[in-house]
Protein backbone atom coordinates (compact mmCIF):
# COMPACT_ATOMS: atom_id res chain seq x y z
CA UNK A 1 0.00 0.00 0.00
CA UNK A 2 1.02 3.43 -0.75
CA UNK A 3 3.60 3.17 -2.87
CA UNK A 4 3.17 6.09 -5.61
CA UNK A 5 2.12 5.15 -9.91
CA UNK A 6 1.51 8.82 -10.70
CA UNK A 7 3.60 10.02 -13.63
CA UNK A 8 3.75 13.15 -15.93
CA UNK A 9 3.77 12.94 -19.31
CA UNK A 10 4.76 16.71 -20.92
CA UNK A 11 1.82 18.53 -18.87
CA UNK A 12 -0.47 15.08 -18.91
CA UNK A 13 -0.73 14.37 -15.01
CA UNK A 14 -1.32 10.19 -15.12
CA UNK A 15 -2.52 8.74 -12.29
CA UNK A 16 -0.87 5.12 -13.30
CA UNK A 17 1.58 4.72 -15.99
CA UNK A 18 -0.10 3.17 -18.12
CA UNK A 19 -2.05 4.23 -21.68
CA UNK A 20 -3.36 1.99 -24.25
CA UNK A 21 -1.70 1.74 -27.55
CA UNK A 22 -3.28 3.84 -30.48
CA UNK A 23 -5.67 1.48 -32.68
CA UNK A 24 -6.22 -1.42 -30.18
CA UNK A 25 -8.74 0.57 -28.02
CA UNK A 26 -10.74 1.90 -30.38
CA UNK A 27 -12.35 5.49 -28.81
CA UNK A 28 -12.93 3.78 -25.24
CA UNK A 29 -16.85 3.23 -25.71
CA UNK A 30 -16.24 -0.94 -26.09
CA UNK A 31 -13.73 -1.37 -23.59
CA UNK A 32 -15.70 0.68 -21.16
CA UNK A 33 -18.36 -2.47 -20.88
CA UNK A 34 -15.68 -4.51 -19.69
CA UNK A 35 -13.66 -1.94 -16.35
CA UNK A 36 -14.22 2.05 -15.61
CA UNK A 37 -12.08 3.35 -17.71
CA UNK A 38 -11.26 6.33 -14.73
CA UNK A 39 -8.71 3.50 -13.89
CA UNK A 40 -6.23 3.89 -16.66
CA UNK A 41 -3.69 6.52 -16.48
CA UNK A 42 -4.46 7.88 -19.95
CA UNK A 43 -6.37 6.84 -23.05
CA UNK A 44 -4.51 6.78 -26.62
CA UNK A 45 -7.91 6.92 -29.31
CA UNK A 46 -7.27 5.30 -32.44
CA UNK A 47 -5.92 7.58 -35.17
CA UNK A 48 -7.76 10.65 -36.59
CA UNK A 49 -7.60 12.45 -40.16
CA UNK A 50 -8.53 15.58 -41.56
CA UNK A 51 -11.51 13.83 -43.35
CA UNK A 52 -12.57 10.28 -43.19
CA UNK A 53 -10.48 7.32 -43.70
CA UNK A 54 -12.11 3.96 -45.30
CA UNK A 55 -9.32 1.80 -44.02
CA UNK A 56 -7.86 -0.77 -46.23
CA UNK A 57 -9.64 -4.03 -47.83
CA UNK A 58 -10.68 -7.10 -45.93
CA UNK A 59 -8.70 -9.07 -44.89
CA UNK A 60 -6.56 -6.79 -42.29
CA UNK A 61 -5.01 -9.22 -39.50
CA UNK A 62 -3.55 -12.55 -39.79
CA UNK A 63 -2.19 -14.41 -36.81
CA UNK A 64 1.39 -15.31 -36.76
CA UNK A 65 3.62 -16.95 -33.75
CA UNK A 66 3.00 -15.18 -30.62
CA UNK A 67 1.87 -11.99 -32.43
CA UNK A 68 -0.09 -10.85 -35.26
CA UNK A 69 -0.15 -8.61 -38.22
CA UNK A 70 -2.62 -5.55 -38.86
CA UNK A 71 -3.17 -3.79 -42.14
CA UNK A 72 -6.15 -1.93 -41.06
CA UNK A 73 -5.42 1.56 -42.52
CA UNK A 74 -6.17 3.96 -40.10
CA UNK A 75 -9.99 3.46 -40.82
CA UNK A 76 -11.68 6.27 -38.98
CA UNK A 77 -14.50 9.11 -39.60
CA UNK A 78 -12.42 12.01 -39.20
CA UNK A 79 -11.24 14.84 -36.54
CA UNK A 80 -14.52 16.57 -36.76
CA UNK A 81 -16.71 13.81 -36.02
CA UNK A 82 -14.16 12.46 -33.32
CA UNK A 83 -15.05 15.90 -31.26
CA UNK A 84 -18.97 15.84 -31.85
CA UNK A 85 -19.69 12.20 -31.40
CA UNK A 86 -16.72 10.22 -29.62
CA UNK A 87 -15.18 12.56 -27.29
CA UNK A 88 -17.79 13.55 -25.08
CA UNK A 89 -18.24 9.73 -24.20
CA UNK A 90 -14.73 10.07 -23.08
CA UNK A 91 -15.53 13.52 -21.40
CA UNK A 92 -17.30 11.64 -18.48
CA UNK A 93 -14.26 9.54 -17.63
CA UNK A 94 -11.36 11.32 -15.08
CA UNK A 95 -8.73 10.18 -17.54
CA UNK A 96 -6.35 12.03 -19.75
CA UNK A 97 -7.42 11.56 -23.71
CA UNK A 98 -4.56 11.61 -26.22
CA UNK A 99 -5.62 12.07 -29.55
CA UNK A 100 -3.49 10.00 -32.15
CA UNK A 101 -3.21 12.33 -35.49
CA UNK A 102 -2.50 11.08 -38.55
CA UNK A 103 -2.39 12.56 -42.09
CA UNK A 104 -1.30 12.45 -46.03
CA UNK A 105 0.16 15.49 -46.08
CA UNK A 106 2.32 18.01 -43.78
CA UNK A 107 -0.69 20.43 -43.80
CA UNK A 108 -2.75 17.89 -42.64
CA UNK A 109 -1.85 16.93 -39.72
CA UNK A 110 -1.19 20.62 -38.73
CA UNK A 111 -5.02 21.34 -38.99
CA UNK A 112 -6.07 18.08 -37.29
CA UNK A 113 -4.02 19.45 -34.36
CA UNK A 114 -5.36 23.28 -35.06
CA UNK A 115 -8.47 21.30 -34.39
CA UNK A 116 -7.92 20.03 -31.47
CA UNK A 117 -6.05 22.51 -30.00
CA UNK A 118 -8.31 23.93 -27.09
CA UNK A 119 -11.33 21.36 -27.11
CA UNK A 120 -12.12 20.43 -23.85
CA UNK A 121 -11.34 17.25 -22.67
CA UNK A 122 -8.18 17.05 -25.49
CA UNK A 123 -4.58 16.48 -22.98
CA UNK A 124 -2.25 16.10 -25.60
CA UNK A 125 -1.92 14.92 -29.40
CA UNK A 126 0.27 12.15 -30.37
CA UNK A 127 2.19 12.52 -33.62
CA UNK A 128 1.93 8.77 -35.43
CA UNK A 129 4.19 9.03 -38.21
CA UNK A 130 4.69 5.62 -38.12
CA UNK A 131 1.86 3.55 -39.23
CA UNK A 132 3.23 0.79 -42.01
CA UNK A 133 0.05 0.80 -43.40
CA UNK A 134 -0.32 4.25 -44.75
CA UNK A 135 2.53 5.42 -46.98
CA UNK A 136 2.49 8.90 -46.24
CA UNK A 137 2.46 8.22 -42.95
CA UNK A 138 5.33 5.66 -42.85
CA UNK A 139 7.70 8.03 -45.05
CA UNK A 140 7.21 10.76 -42.63
CA UNK A 141 9.10 8.30 -40.06
CA UNK A 142 11.44 7.34 -42.15
CA UNK A 143 13.76 10.04 -41.62
CA UNK A 144 15.37 13.08 -39.17
CA UNK A 145 14.18 15.37 -41.76
CA UNK A 146 10.47 14.69 -42.30
CA UNK A 147 9.76 14.17 -38.90
CA UNK A 148 11.07 17.34 -38.27
CA UNK A 149 9.19 18.85 -40.76
CA UNK A 150 5.25 17.24 -39.41
CA UNK A 151 6.29 18.14 -35.76
CA UNK A 152 7.49 21.43 -36.63
CA UNK A 153 4.29 22.12 -38.40
CA UNK A 154 2.07 20.72 -35.61
CA UNK A 155 4.22 22.75 -32.82
CA UNK A 156 2.80 25.52 -34.28
CA UNK A 157 -0.49 25.39 -34.60
CA UNK A 158 -1.02 23.60 -30.31
CA UNK A 159 0.44 24.39 -27.18
CA UNK A 160 -1.03 20.54 -26.35
CA UNK A 161 1.57 18.36 -24.77
CA UNK A 162 2.97 16.52 -28.10
CA UNK A 163 4.45 12.90 -28.03
CA UNK A 164 5.84 11.59 -31.45
CA UNK A 165 5.19 8.07 -32.48
CA UNK A 166 8.28 6.44 -33.33
CA UNK A 167 8.86 3.62 -35.99
CA UNK A 168 10.87 0.62 -35.72
CA UNK A 169 11.03 0.81 -39.60
CA UNK A 170 14.23 3.49 -39.72
CA UNK A 171 17.86 3.28 -40.15
CA UNK A 172 18.52 5.07 -36.84
CA UNK A 173 15.95 5.68 -34.35
CA UNK A 174 17.85 7.73 -32.21
CA UNK A 175 18.17 10.03 -35.14
CA UNK A 176 14.83 10.39 -35.59
CA UNK A 177 13.70 10.65 -31.70
CA UNK A 178 16.21 14.06 -31.47
CA UNK A 179 14.86 15.27 -34.60
CA UNK A 180 11.33 15.48 -33.26
CA UNK A 181 12.24 16.54 -30.21
CA UNK A 182 14.19 19.38 -31.70
CA UNK A 183 11.12 20.65 -33.38
CA UNK A 184 9.19 20.27 -30.55
CA UNK A 185 8.03 17.29 -29.62
CA UNK A 186 7.30 17.23 -25.63
CA UNK A 187 7.89 13.23 -25.29
CA UNK A 188 7.71 10.32 -27.84
CA UNK A 189 6.44 7.07 -27.48
CA UNK A 190 8.14 3.79 -29.30
CA UNK A 191 7.35 1.51 -31.25
CA UNK A 192 5.13 1.05 -33.78
CA UNK A 193 4.37 -1.83 -35.55
CA UNK A 194 7.35 -3.64 -37.34
CA UNK A 195 6.74 -4.20 -41.40
CA UNK A 196 6.11 -7.88 -41.76
CA UNK A 197 4.00 -10.11 -43.87
CA UNK A 198 2.41 -13.78 -44.19
CA UNK A 199 1.37 -16.17 -47.08
CA UNK A 200 -0.74 -19.08 -46.93
CA UNK A 201 0.81 -21.55 -48.87
CA UNK A 202 -1.51 -24.00 -49.66
CA UNK A 203 -3.43 -20.96 -51.53
CA UNK A 204 -0.42 -19.29 -52.50
CA UNK A 205 -1.34 -15.88 -51.53
CA UNK A 206 -0.62 -13.28 -49.09
CA UNK A 207 -2.96 -13.34 -45.96
CA UNK A 208 -3.22 -9.43 -46.04
CA UNK A 209 -5.30 -7.54 -48.68
CA UNK A 210 -2.74 -5.38 -48.46
CA UNK A 211 0.30 -7.82 -48.86
CA UNK A 212 2.20 -6.25 -45.80
CA UNK A 213 1.08 -5.36 -42.12
CA UNK A 214 2.72 -4.02 -38.93
CA UNK A 215 3.45 -6.60 -36.43
CA UNK A 216 2.62 -6.48 -32.70
CA UNK A 217 2.41 -8.84 -29.75
CA UNK A 218 4.82 -10.37 -27.50
CA UNK A 219 7.44 -11.41 -30.68
CA UNK A 220 7.93 -7.93 -30.94
CA UNK A 221 8.84 -7.41 -27.47
CA UNK A 222 12.67 -7.44 -27.40
CA UNK A 223 13.20 -4.97 -30.41
CA UNK A 224 10.81 -2.19 -28.88
CA UNK A 225 12.89 -2.88 -25.09
CA UNK A 226 16.25 -2.42 -26.91
CA UNK A 227 14.69 0.35 -28.76
CA UNK A 228 13.39 1.56 -25.79
CA UNK A 229 16.82 1.19 -23.79
CA UNK A 230 18.62 3.40 -26.90
CA UNK A 231 17.04 5.95 -27.16
CA UNK A 232 16.35 6.97 -23.44
CA UNK A 233 20.37 6.84 -23.34
CA UNK A 234 20.42 9.88 -25.86
CA UNK A 235 16.61 12.28 -25.07
CA UNK A 236 16.14 13.74 -21.67
CA UNK A 237 12.02 13.71 -22.30
CA UNK A 238 9.71 11.51 -21.00
CA UNK A 239 9.00 7.75 -22.72
CA UNK A 240 6.10 5.94 -23.68
CA UNK A 241 7.35 2.41 -24.49
CA UNK A 242 5.30 -0.01 -25.69
CA UNK A 243 5.66 -3.46 -27.72
CA UNK A 244 3.89 -6.77 -26.77
CA UNK A 245 3.17 -5.98 -23.00
CA UNK A 246 1.01 -8.45 -21.57
CA UNK A 247 1.54 -8.09 -17.86
CA UNK A 248 2.43 -6.19 -15.23
CA UNK A 249 6.35 -7.77 -15.40
CA UNK A 250 6.44 -6.67 -18.95
CA UNK A 251 5.64 -2.93 -18.15
CA UNK A 252 8.44 -2.88 -15.60
CA UNK A 253 10.86 -4.37 -18.12
CA UNK A 254 10.25 -1.03 -20.37
CA UNK A 255 10.24 1.51 -17.38
CA UNK A 256 13.92 -0.13 -16.18
CA UNK A 257 14.93 0.19 -20.04
CA UNK A 258 14.28 4.03 -19.40
CA UNK A 259 10.58 4.65 -20.36
CA UNK A 260 8.09 6.72 -18.26
CA UNK A 261 4.79 5.46 -19.30
CA UNK A 262 4.12 2.65 -20.93
CA UNK A 263 1.28 1.40 -23.16
CA UNK A 264 -0.78 -1.73 -23.67
CA UNK A 265 -1.94 -2.44 -27.29
CA UNK A 266 -2.48 -6.26 -28.65
CA UNK A 267 -2.95 -7.26 -25.09
CA UNK A 268 -6.31 -5.38 -25.39
CA UNK A 269 -7.48 -7.80 -28.05
CA UNK A 270 -6.75 -10.96 -26.18
CA UNK A 271 -8.07 -9.76 -22.54
CA UNK A 272 -10.00 -6.73 -22.77
CA UNK A 273 -8.98 -6.21 -19.14
CA UNK A 274 -5.28 -6.30 -19.88
CA UNK A 275 -4.55 -2.30 -18.87
CA UNK A 276 -6.48 -2.88 -15.89
CA UNK A 277 -4.19 -5.89 -14.94
CA UNK A 278 -0.70 -4.76 -15.85
CA UNK A 279 -1.75 -1.56 -13.65
CA UNK A 280 -2.37 -3.94 -10.68
CA UNK A 281 1.46 -5.97 -11.71
CA UNK A 282 3.36 -2.77 -11.64
CA UNK A 283 1.82 -2.19 -7.94
CA UNK A 284 2.72 -5.68 -6.76
CA UNK A 285 5.98 -5.56 -8.25
CA UNK A 286 6.78 -2.18 -6.52
CA UNK A 287 5.83 -3.36 -3.13
CA UNK A 288 7.49 -6.33 -3.73
CA UNK A 289 10.75 -4.33 -4.18
CA UNK A 290 10.13 -2.08 -2.09
CA UNK A 291 9.91 0.94 -4.18
CA UNK A 292 7.49 3.47 -2.93
CA UNK A 293 7.38 5.32 -6.44
CA UNK A 294 7.26 3.89 -9.89
CA UNK A 295 9.35 7.28 -11.13
CA UNK A 296 12.24 5.29 -9.44
CA UNK A 297 12.67 2.61 -11.40
CA UNK A 298 12.74 4.49 -14.93
CA UNK A 299 15.90 3.88 -16.52
CA UNK A 300 17.12 1.33 -13.70
CA UNK A 301 18.68 -1.43 -15.73
CA UNK A 302 22.02 -2.17 -14.79
CA UNK A 303 24.87 -4.17 -16.98
CA UNK A 304 26.48 -6.46 -14.77
CA UNK B 1 -20.55 -4.65 -17.68
CA UNK B 2 -19.19 -7.33 -20.00
CA UNK B 3 -17.07 -9.92 -18.47
CA UNK B 4 -14.30 -12.17 -18.92
CA UNK B 5 -15.51 -15.35 -17.61
CA UNK B 6 -13.46 -18.86 -16.64
CA UNK B 7 -15.51 -21.60 -18.30
CA UNK B 8 -15.25 -25.20 -17.22
CA UNK B 9 -15.72 -27.53 -19.58
CA UNK B 10 -18.40 -30.55 -18.55
CA UNK B 11 -17.95 -32.62 -21.43
CA UNK B 12 -16.71 -33.10 -25.46
CA UNK B 13 -17.95 -35.19 -28.07
CA UNK B 14 -17.24 -35.79 -31.94
CA UNK B 15 -20.67 -35.50 -33.32
CA UNK B 16 -19.33 -35.87 -37.05
CA UNK B 17 -16.40 -36.21 -39.19
CA UNK B 18 -14.13 -33.68 -37.59
CA UNK B 19 -17.23 -32.07 -35.24
CA UNK B 20 -16.84 -31.58 -31.58
CA UNK B 21 -19.52 -30.23 -30.21
CA UNK B 22 -18.23 -28.83 -26.14
CA UNK B 23 -20.44 -28.18 -23.51
CA UNK B 24 -19.46 -25.32 -20.87
CA UNK B 25 -20.72 -24.18 -17.42
CA UNK B 26 -21.22 -20.08 -17.26
CA UNK B 27 -24.56 -19.07 -15.69
CA UNK B 28 -24.16 -15.68 -17.12
CA UNK B 29 -23.39 -16.78 -20.70
CA UNK B 30 -26.49 -19.61 -20.74
CA UNK B 31 -28.86 -16.74 -19.62
CA UNK B 32 -27.55 -13.55 -21.52
CA UNK B 33 -26.68 -15.21 -24.73
CA UNK B 34 -29.10 -14.54 -27.81
CA UNK B 35 -29.07 -16.64 -30.79
CA UNK B 36 -26.95 -15.33 -33.50
CA UNK B 37 -24.15 -14.07 -30.62
CA UNK B 38 -20.84 -15.43 -30.27
CA UNK B 39 -18.43 -15.95 -27.33
CA UNK B 40 -15.04 -15.45 -27.90
CA UNK B 41 -12.40 -18.04 -26.09
CA UNK B 42 -8.74 -18.02 -25.36
CA UNK B 43 -7.70 -21.77 -25.86
CA UNK B 44 -4.67 -21.74 -23.86
CA UNK B 45 -2.58 -19.51 -21.48
CA UNK B 46 0.45 -19.46 -24.00
CA UNK B 47 1.04 -16.70 -26.36
CA UNK B 48 0.85 -19.08 -28.90
CA UNK B 49 -2.00 -19.02 -30.05
CA UNK B 50 -2.14 -15.73 -29.43
CA UNK B 51 -5.45 -14.48 -30.26
CA UNK B 52 -8.81 -15.74 -28.99
CA UNK B 53 -11.60 -18.09 -31.38
CA UNK B 54 -15.05 -16.65 -31.96
CA UNK B 55 -17.28 -19.53 -32.08
CA UNK B 56 -21.07 -19.07 -32.28
CA UNK B 57 -23.73 -20.34 -29.34
CA UNK B 58 -24.72 -23.44 -30.37
CA UNK B 59 -27.39 -24.02 -27.43
CA UNK B 60 -28.19 -22.59 -24.01
CA UNK B 61 -29.33 -24.04 -21.05
CA UNK B 62 -29.94 -21.16 -18.52
CA UNK B 63 -31.76 -23.26 -15.64
CA UNK B 64 -28.26 -25.29 -15.93
CA UNK B 65 -26.28 -22.51 -16.37
CA UNK B 66 -24.86 -24.36 -19.49
CA UNK B 67 -24.47 -23.53 -22.96
CA UNK B 68 -22.88 -25.30 -25.79
CA UNK B 69 -20.87 -24.78 -28.91
CA UNK B 70 -19.70 -26.75 -32.47
CA UNK B 71 -16.90 -26.15 -34.25
CA UNK B 72 -14.92 -28.30 -36.92
CA UNK B 73 -11.34 -28.97 -36.50
CA UNK B 74 -9.72 -26.76 -39.05
CA UNK B 75 -6.49 -25.17 -37.35
CA UNK B 76 -3.92 -25.00 -34.75
CA UNK B 77 -6.64 -23.51 -32.35
CA UNK B 78 -9.69 -25.89 -32.82
CA UNK B 79 -6.85 -28.98 -32.63
CA UNK B 80 -5.86 -27.48 -29.02
CA UNK B 81 -9.36 -27.00 -28.32
CA UNK B 82 -9.99 -30.60 -29.08
CA UNK B 83 -7.39 -31.55 -26.53
CA UNK B 84 -9.28 -30.00 -23.34
CA UNK B 85 -10.22 -32.43 -20.69
CA UNK B 86 -13.84 -32.06 -18.43
CA UNK B 87 -12.58 -30.57 -15.62
CA UNK B 88 -10.59 -28.12 -17.79
CA UNK B 89 -10.89 -24.26 -17.35
CA UNK B 90 -11.15 -21.47 -20.44
CA UNK B 91 -11.12 -17.92 -20.50
CA UNK B 92 -14.19 -17.14 -22.83
CA UNK B 93 -15.68 -13.53 -23.78
CA UNK B 94 -19.71 -12.95 -24.01
CA UNK B 95 -21.68 -13.16 -25.43
CA UNK B 96 -20.72 -10.66 -28.28
CA UNK B 97 -22.58 -9.64 -31.13
CA UNK B 98 -26.00 -8.66 -32.64
CA UNK B 99 -28.51 -11.42 -32.55
CA UNK B 100 -30.47 -12.44 -35.39
CA UNK B 101 -34.24 -10.64 -35.17
CA UNK B 102 -36.50 -12.50 -34.65
CA UNK B 103 -39.32 -10.22 -36.59
CA UNK B 104 -42.60 -9.14 -34.83
CA UNK B 105 -45.31 -10.85 -36.61
CA UNK B 106 -47.01 -13.98 -35.46
CA UNK B 107 -48.22 -14.54 -39.31
CA UNK B 108 -44.20 -14.43 -40.94
CA UNK B 109 -43.29 -17.94 -41.79
CA UNK B 110 -39.50 -18.65 -40.93
CA UNK B 111 -36.70 -20.52 -43.72
CA UNK B 112 -33.96 -21.28 -41.46
CA UNK B 113 -31.22 -22.16 -44.17
CA UNK B 114 -28.09 -23.98 -42.62
CA UNK B 115 -24.39 -24.70 -44.73
CA UNK B 116 -21.85 -27.67 -42.93
CA UNK B 117 -20.91 -26.02 -39.92
CA UNK B 118 -23.16 -23.12 -40.03
CA UNK B 119 -25.89 -25.27 -38.73
CA UNK B 120 -24.24 -24.21 -35.25
CA UNK B 121 -25.75 -20.93 -34.59
CA UNK B 122 -29.05 -22.17 -36.44
CA UNK B 123 -29.50 -24.63 -33.99
CA UNK B 124 -30.02 -21.97 -31.01
CA UNK B 125 -32.29 -19.60 -33.70
CA UNK B 126 -34.37 -22.82 -34.07
CA UNK B 127 -35.04 -23.05 -30.64
CA UNK B 128 -35.74 -19.36 -30.02
CA UNK B 129 -37.92 -19.49 -32.85
CA UNK B 130 -40.23 -22.43 -31.63
CA UNK B 131 -40.63 -20.39 -28.37
CA UNK B 132 -41.48 -17.72 -30.03
CA UNK B 133 -43.51 -18.17 -32.64
CA UNK B 134 -44.00 -22.24 -32.65
CA UNK B 135 -42.48 -24.65 -34.65
CA UNK B 136 -45.37 -24.93 -37.23
CA UNK B 137 -43.85 -21.74 -38.20
CA UNK B 138 -40.37 -22.94 -38.67
CA UNK B 139 -39.00 -24.71 -41.98
CA UNK B 140 -35.15 -25.71 -41.81
CA UNK B 141 -32.91 -26.51 -44.54
CA UNK B 142 -29.61 -28.30 -43.72
CA UNK B 143 -27.07 -28.62 -46.35
CA UNK B 144 -24.13 -30.85 -46.40
CA UNK B 145 -21.51 -32.33 -48.97
CA UNK B 146 -22.02 -35.78 -47.55
CA UNK B 147 -24.31 -37.65 -45.39
CA UNK B 148 -22.07 -38.05 -42.34
CA UNK B 149 -21.63 -34.19 -42.83
CA UNK B 150 -25.15 -33.16 -42.01
CA UNK B 151 -25.35 -31.71 -38.29
CA UNK B 152 -27.70 -31.20 -35.88
CA UNK B 153 -31.04 -32.89 -37.77
CA UNK B 154 -32.11 -35.45 -35.14
CA UNK B 155 -31.86 -31.56 -32.88
CA UNK B 156 -33.65 -30.09 -35.71
CA UNK B 157 -36.13 -32.93 -35.48
CA UNK B 158 -36.67 -33.17 -32.08
CA UNK B 159 -38.88 -30.10 -32.44
CA UNK B 160 -42.08 -30.50 -34.72
CA UNK B 161 -40.39 -28.03 -37.46
CA UNK B 162 -39.99 -29.35 -41.21
CA UNK B 163 -36.47 -30.06 -41.90
CA UNK B 164 -35.34 -30.90 -45.47
CA UNK B 165 -31.57 -32.33 -46.18
CA UNK B 166 -29.39 -32.15 -49.49
CA UNK B 167 -25.85 -33.66 -50.13
CA UNK B 168 -23.39 -32.55 -52.88
CA UNK B 169 -22.96 -35.83 -53.50
CA UNK B 170 -26.58 -37.36 -53.22
CA UNK B 171 -25.76 -39.75 -50.23
CA UNK B 172 -28.57 -38.25 -47.94
CA UNK B 173 -31.78 -36.11 -48.92
CA UNK B 174 -31.81 -34.01 -51.97
CA UNK B 175 -29.00 -34.42 -53.98
CA UNK B 176 -27.99 -30.91 -54.84
CA UNK B 177 -26.61 -27.73 -53.44
CA UNK B 178 -29.06 -26.75 -49.99
CA UNK B 179 -29.76 -23.09 -51.96
CA UNK B 180 -31.50 -25.37 -54.54
CA UNK B 181 -33.67 -26.03 -51.68
CA UNK B 182 -34.23 -22.47 -50.89
CA UNK B 183 -35.06 -21.79 -54.55
CA UNK B 184 -37.59 -24.76 -54.27
CA UNK B 185 -39.12 -24.07 -51.30
CA UNK B 186 -39.80 -20.25 -51.99
CA UNK B 187 -41.48 -21.04 -55.53
CA UNK B 188 -43.87 -23.29 -54.05
CA UNK B 189 -44.67 -21.07 -51.62
CA UNK B 190 -45.16 -17.97 -53.99
CA UNK B 191 -46.73 -20.01 -56.34
CA UNK B 192 -49.53 -20.89 -53.87
CA UNK B 193 -50.00 -17.55 -52.19
CA UNK B 194 -50.37 -16.21 -56.08
CA UNK B 195 -53.56 -18.81 -56.63
CA UNK B 196 -54.74 -17.62 -53.10
CA UNK B 197 -54.01 -14.08 -53.58
CA UNK B 198 -52.37 -13.89 -49.90
CA UNK B 199 -48.31 -12.76 -50.80
CA UNK B 200 -46.87 -15.00 -47.32
CA UNK B 201 -44.44 -13.65 -44.75
CA UNK B 202 -41.27 -14.98 -44.87
CA UNK B 203 -38.28 -14.20 -43.45
CA UNK B 204 -35.04 -16.41 -43.87
CA UNK B 205 -31.86 -16.47 -41.72
CA UNK B 206 -28.78 -18.66 -42.70
CA UNK B 207 -25.30 -19.64 -42.00
CA UNK B 208 -22.37 -21.14 -43.69
CA UNK B 209 -19.91 -20.59 -46.10
CA UNK B 210 -19.72 -17.27 -48.01
CA UNK B 211 -20.45 -18.59 -51.84
CA UNK B 212 -23.69 -20.27 -50.25
CA UNK B 213 -25.09 -16.94 -48.59
CA UNK B 214 -24.47 -15.43 -51.39
CA UNK B 215 -26.50 -17.27 -52.84
CA UNK B 216 -29.54 -17.46 -50.19
CA UNK B 217 -29.08 -13.40 -50.68
CA UNK B 218 -29.96 -13.34 -54.44
CA UNK B 219 -32.41 -15.78 -53.82
CA UNK B 220 -34.32 -14.17 -51.35
CA UNK B 221 -34.59 -10.72 -52.80
CA UNK B 222 -35.48 -12.59 -56.40
CA UNK B 223 -38.34 -13.59 -54.35
CA UNK B 224 -38.44 -10.24 -52.37
CA UNK B 225 -38.81 -12.11 -49.11
CA UNK B 226 -39.66 -10.03 -45.93
CA UNK B 227 -36.35 -10.10 -44.59
CA UNK B 228 -33.13 -12.30 -45.43
CA UNK B 229 -30.55 -12.23 -42.54
CA UNK B 230 -26.91 -13.96 -42.70
CA UNK B 231 -24.51 -14.35 -40.14
CA UNK B 232 -21.01 -13.74 -41.52
CA UNK B 233 -17.63 -15.46 -40.32
CA UNK B 234 -14.80 -13.29 -40.89
CA UNK B 235 -11.61 -13.43 -39.31
CA UNK B 236 -11.52 -11.53 -36.02
CA UNK B 237 -8.32 -10.12 -34.07
CA UNK B 238 -10.20 -8.70 -30.87
CA UNK B 239 -13.82 -9.75 -31.08
CA UNK B 240 -14.96 -6.85 -29.44
CA UNK B 241 -15.07 -4.15 -32.00
CA UNK B 242 -11.63 -2.31 -31.30
CA UNK B 243 -9.29 -3.63 -34.00
CA UNK B 244 -11.46 -2.47 -36.84
CA UNK B 245 -9.97 -6.10 -38.50
CA UNK B 246 -13.02 -8.11 -38.92
CA UNK B 247 -15.09 -5.95 -41.71
CA UNK B 248 -17.41 -6.15 -44.32
CA UNK B 249 -18.25 -3.93 -46.42
CA UNK B 250 -22.16 -2.66 -46.23
CA UNK B 251 -23.85 -0.25 -48.57
CA UNK B 252 -24.32 3.45 -47.80
CA UNK B 253 -27.79 3.79 -47.26
CA UNK B 254 -30.14 5.04 -49.83
CA UNK B 255 -27.93 2.71 -52.48
CA UNK B 256 -30.19 -0.20 -52.07
CA UNK B 257 -29.09 -1.49 -55.82
CA UNK B 258 -26.58 -3.80 -56.44
CA UNK B 259 -23.98 -0.80 -57.44
CA UNK B 260 -21.23 -1.38 -54.88
CA UNK B 261 -19.89 2.30 -55.40
CA UNK B 262 -21.15 3.50 -51.96
CA UNK B 263 -20.16 1.34 -49.28
CA UNK B 264 -19.19 2.06 -45.81
CA UNK B 265 -17.15 -0.46 -43.66
CA UNK B 266 -18.85 -2.56 -40.86
CA UNK B 267 -17.32 -4.35 -37.89
CA UNK B 268 -18.50 -8.23 -38.01
CA UNK B 269 -18.33 -8.78 -34.38
CA UNK B 270 -20.32 -5.48 -33.32
CA UNK B 271 -22.44 -4.26 -36.02
CA UNK B 272 -22.43 -8.56 -36.94
CA UNK B 273 -22.28 -11.35 -37.35
CA UNK B 274 -25.79 -11.25 -38.31
CA UNK B 275 -26.25 -8.49 -41.16
CA UNK B 276 -29.20 -8.08 -43.46
CA UNK B 277 -28.23 -9.73 -46.58
CA UNK B 278 -29.70 -7.08 -48.75
CA UNK B 279 -27.45 -3.99 -47.11
CA UNK B 280 -24.06 -6.52 -47.87
CA UNK B 281 -21.94 -5.78 -50.88
CA UNK B 282 -21.88 -9.51 -52.35
CA UNK B 283 -17.99 -10.11 -53.54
Amino acid sequence: MGVNLAVKIGKIEMKNPVTVASGTFGFGKEIADFYDLSHLGAITVKGTSLHPWLGNEYPRTVETPSGMLNAIGLQNDGVDSFISDKLPFLRQYDVPVIVNVVGHTVEEYAEVATRLDGVEGVAGIEINISCPNVKSCMVFGATPESTAEVVRAVRRRTNLTLITKLSPNTGDITAVARAAIDAGSDALSLINTLLGTAINPWTRTFSLANVTGGLSGPAIKPVALRMVYEVAQVVDVPIIGMGGIMNGLDAVEFMLAGANAVAVGTANFVNPRAAIEVIDGIAQYLEATGFEDVNDIVGKVRRE
Amino acid sequence: MKGVYECEILAQSEIGPNVVRTLLKSSEIARQAQPGQFVNVKITSTTDPLLRRPFSIHATYPDEGVYSLLYVLRGKGTALLRKARPGDKISVVGPLGKPFDLGDSSEAEHVVVAGGCGAAPLHFLCDALCRKWGCKQVTVLAGAQSKDAVLCEAEFKSYEVNVRVSTDDGSYGYQGYVTDLLDAYLAERYSMSSQSGNSPLIRVYSCGPHEMLKEVARISRKYKVSSCQVSLENVMACGIGVCMGCVQKIKDSGHGDDSAECFHYERVCTEGPVFEAENVVWE
